[in-house]
């Protein structure tokens, strides 16, 4: 029973950095409309500058956070200016391919200046462990769960509370409604990408402290959070939350439970794309 | 004499074939229930009117007759085979074309592939070359030959809707759907859709079709149903239902008259 | 086109699907491919006649996708059917000869994308490519955690040597292969194949209602498709020795299609291979200068192309002229 809790506790904390990601990939696809394929090199970015500020200038990653978080937003923004821009009117396909030729374009510019290789990031909390009555929890794991909690909830803050958030919900429920009450939906959608791309950096530095950094690291995250808005609904920002529990929570349990379960556990954001995927597909047939 | 809902009896052996026998077709999306218990029947040969004011439920009941929606009940028969649970190619082999109301040209072929397609694989059987020989044969009789090799998107938009049912034909149906294919048309235009409709008619199709435009329903059917809030609310001729008081009341309680 | 009806007559009818003359690149193309073993490579022809092997591969890979891509489903799958095209003739080439090894592995893949196909079927645009990159995925998954008895796991397999390691006759099976893609590629241009699959692609429903059998030609365009992949996956094997799951089932061997297809020319049969010829060549260079992240240039293609180029170089080849996709 022990174990039981324990596995679910294990899930729960990593659900809250998947939250984050696909929070970030949410937000893209609901308010630009763009499923951002290169989210997961986004992320990349943040765990490399989590990296580079701890080995080169001792900054804690925790402290550097904000800074990644700022930088990744300009370069979402600059993307969304010189790329994403002008595929908003093309056919999805293109849309889609424009993305996905972005992450291949960063993952290679990283492999090409830093090398294949991982690079891990020292912190003073590392070996550190919580415990909860007989459930213990590692320090990094601890932080960064909490870190995650905090910034959704100043993200949700932000889309429900404040001018921008109410116009981002606006623009991404209609488009041409918003454009028609002076919504400057241009700049909206470069915010909303900008923040998609901070998130996604921010997700990085934690990756960062709690694996590692490489130029490959961004993939399966990002593979996994498209499995969580799949099962959300593309662009659905609350559904995102108990996607990511229920994504975190069945990988621990595969971990604890099936044999060799460490290999297998990959498998599950599959396996929950495929089911949710083809019974909301079966379900829609009219 | 003015039938108030159709009996969901199969009519009298006496009469011409049916070719087309809905029987208390029901659709519900969600809460709405868009189509209810609709049944009617079309016979061989003739040109058959879906008409109502806007919101009647008339392209809900068209996606059901093509196939686009499983209804939630009722059966539907075409040429005297229940294929209510037949995809829409199924139905297509079975004789059934439809033709949409906003034209779906396949944007990256011309004119001549476009009814190609529908000649190829409307029914089994038929060559590639079979298939192009038809397609061109279509093209002659909806006036569209000289536009054989153009893009779908160089058209205009009548030449569209003959697209449109050139496509629909080359399927070999004995059912044809239409859906509001005189919308956007100029008068002029419309009335050479008409012709175009009856020389369809002509050649041994039946024609449903569903209108807006009521001198064109008068033109054209023989008969008319008339649907309202998801109901049949009454069917006979054009000028059975134009005088009968609940079809004028349905029509008055929009803003659209029924003379419009 | 040359040749183009005039307007309003029945030439339409008969005019060929693939005219002649644009079979001219086509066929040139395989006459220098096939003398280039014979050409006066000088020291370097052992390298020269690997890059021109794998340039073959890439160009079966390529337009392989293509076709699947015709039938309007866009797939991040294909480094899955390339993979199990690779281990299928590994473990098959243990009991069998490699003749008989080679179209089993093949058959193997073909299969397994009918099931991938029956589950995607009602997916289109980003759903379709979410699930085929999650497939890949999982089939790697599965393959690195089997017991190492089985697959070799995730430190990998020995291949037995295709053709015993002859490289010149390496590279004449890889030929044949590209040649047998071309060919079908061709043959589903003037078949009903190539109607059904434009009109899938162009507008589902409206298909469906023209009596188009979705299911059925989505079906046969992923298992075509899948069977030469697989086939290219073959030549990487026999040719490599060794494979592992990392390298085999790695995300590059689906963007690379795609990318070449798209570089080179959707929907036509000369396209992917030319961009197969163009990218694979310009990777090669790179890779010399570079040792890691070479795949760049795959991604600066895909970004420019998409945004500059959307009918690729064929585009470009035949720009104002329309019709006749070969």
């Amino acid at each position: 029973m022990e174990l039981f809790f324990q596995t679910l506790l294990n899930g729960l904390l990593q659900s809250g950095l998947y939250a984050l990601v696909a929070s970030g990939l949410a937000l893209a696809v609901g308010v630009v409309g763009i499923v951002n394929f290169a989210h997961g090199e986004f992320l990349m970015i943040g765990a490399f500058l989590a990296w580079a500020l701890s080995t080169f200038l001792g900054v804690d990653p925790l402290v550097s956070l904000p800074f990644a978080a700022l930088a990744v937003f300009g370069v979402g923004a600059l993307t969304y200016r010189v790329s994403i821009r002008h595929v908003l009117l093309a056919p999805e396909l293109n849309q889609m391919l424009l993305t996905f030729g972005l992450g291949i374009l960063l993952q290679n510019l990283a492999l090409i200046w830093l090398g294949g290789n991982t690079r891990t990031v020292t912190t003073p909390y590392q070996g550190s462990s919580l415990s909860l009555g007989e459930l213990s929890v590692g320090g990094p794991k601890a932080v960064a769960f909490g870190l995650a909690v905090l910034i959704l909830v100043a993200l949700y803050g932000v889309l429900y509370r404040t001018t921008l958030g109410r116009q981002m919900r606006a623009v991404a429920q209609n488009r041409r409604g918003s454009q028609l009450i002076g919504i400057d939906v241009d700049r909206v959608y470069l915010l909303a990408f900008g923040l998609s791309c901070a998130l996604a950096a921010v997700a990085g530095v934690l990756v960062a402290t709690l694996l590692f950094a490489s130029p490959t690291v961004g993939l399966v995250f990002a593979l996994k959070a498209f499995a969580i808005i799949v099962m959300a609904g593309l662009g659905n920002l609350t559904g995102v939350l108990w996607a990511s529990v229920v994504l975190g929570v069945s990988e621990a349990l595969v971990q604890t439970y099936v044999p060799g379960g460490g290999g297998w556990s990959d498998a599950v954001f599959f396996l929950l794309i495929f089911v949710t995927l083809v019974y909301r597909s079966y379900r829609g047939a009219r | 004499m003015t039938v108030m809902a159709a009996s969901s009896q199969l009519p009298a052996a006496s009469q011409r074939d049916v070719v087309l026998w809905a029987e208390g077709l029901s659709k519900r999306f969600g809460g709405l229930l868009a189509v209810q218990n609709v049944s009617f029947s079309q016979y061989d040969g003739e040109i058959l009117a879906v008409i109502g004011p806007n919101g009647a439920g008339k392209t809900t009941l068209l996606n059901l007759l093509s196939g686009v929606y499983r209804p939630s009940s009722g059966r539907l028969h075409l040429l005297g085979r229940d294929v209510t649970a037949e995809p829409m190619e199924a139905r297509c082999h079975a004789g059934l074309g439809r033709a949409f109301q906003i034209v779906r040209p396949f944007p990256e072929m011309t004119v001549h592939e476009n009814v190609t397609v529908g000649a190829l694989f409307g029914k089994p059987g038929v060559s590639l070359a079979q298939a192009r020989e038809r397609a061109y044969d279509l093209l002659e009789r909806t006036g569209l030959a000289a536009h054989a090799d153009k893009e779908a998107h160089e058209l205009t938009l009548l030449q569209d809707k003959r697209l449109e049912v050139a496509r629909a034909l080359a399927t070999g149906p004995r059912v044809l759907l239409l859906d509001e294919v005189m919308a956007g048309l100029r008068p002029g235009e419309a009335q050479e859709a008409v012709e175009l409709v009856r020389s369809v008619r002509d050649s041994g199709v039946s024609v449903l079709f569903i209108e807006h435009i009521m001198p064109v329903v008068r033109d054209l059917a023989d008969r008319v149903v008339v649907m309202d809030q998801g109901q049949v609310i009454a069917e006979g001729t054009y000028h059975e239902v134009t005088a009968n008081p609940q079809v004028v009341a349905a029509y008055l309680g929009t803003e659209e008259g029924l003379h419009a | 086109m040359e040749g183009r009806a005039l307007d309003g007559s029945r030439a339409v009818v008969r005019r060929p699907d693939v005219p002649l003359r644009s079979l001219l690149p086509l066929g040139l193309f395989f006459l220098l491919a096939l003398a280039f073993p014979f050409l006066p490579l000088g020291e370097r022809a052992e390298y020269l006649m690997q890059i021109a092997f794998f340039t073959l591969v890439a160009g079966v890979l390529a337009l392989s996708w293509d076709i699947l891509a015709r039938s309007g489903q866009v797939s991040l799958a294909h480094a899955a059917f390339y993979g199990l095209g690779a281990y299928g003739f590994a473990l098959l080439g243990k009991v069998m000869p490699w003749f008989l090894a080679m179209p089993a592995a093949a058959l193997l893949a073909g299969l397994i994308s009918l099931v991938l196909g029956a589950v995607t079927m009602r997916l289109s645009g980003m759903y379709f490519a979410i699930a085929t990159l999650a497939f890949t995925e999982v089939v790697r998954t599965i393959i690195q955690n089997l017991p190492e008895g089985a697959a070799g796991g995730a430190n990998g397999l020995l291949v037995p040597a295709l053709l015993g390691g002859n490289a010149r006759a390496q590279y004449f099976l890889a030929f044949g292969i590209l040649l047998l893609t071309a060919l079908v590629s061709l043959a589903i241009r003037r078949s009903r194949l190539h109607h059904a699959f434009a009109a899938i692609r162009q507008g589902e429903e409206t298909a469906r209602v023209l009596g188009v059998s979705v299911v059925k030609y989505k079906l046969l365009a992923f298992f075509i498709s899948s069977v030469l992949a697989a086939l290219g996956g073959v030549l990487y094997a026999g040719k490599t020795f060794f494979i592992n799951p990392l390298e085999t089932f790695s995300l590059a061997n689906s963007i690379a299609p795609l990318t070449t297809s798209i570089f080179g020319g959707l929907y036509t049969t000369l396209g992917p291979i030319l961009g197969a010829t163009v990218l694979r060549v310009a990777e090669e260079v790179l890779h010399n200068a570079i040792k890691n992240g070479y795949l760049v240039v795959y991604g600066l293609v895909l970004m420019l192309s998409i945004l500059w180029l959307p009918r690729g170089l064929m585009g470009l080849l035949r720009r104002g002229k329309r019709g006749g996709d070969v």
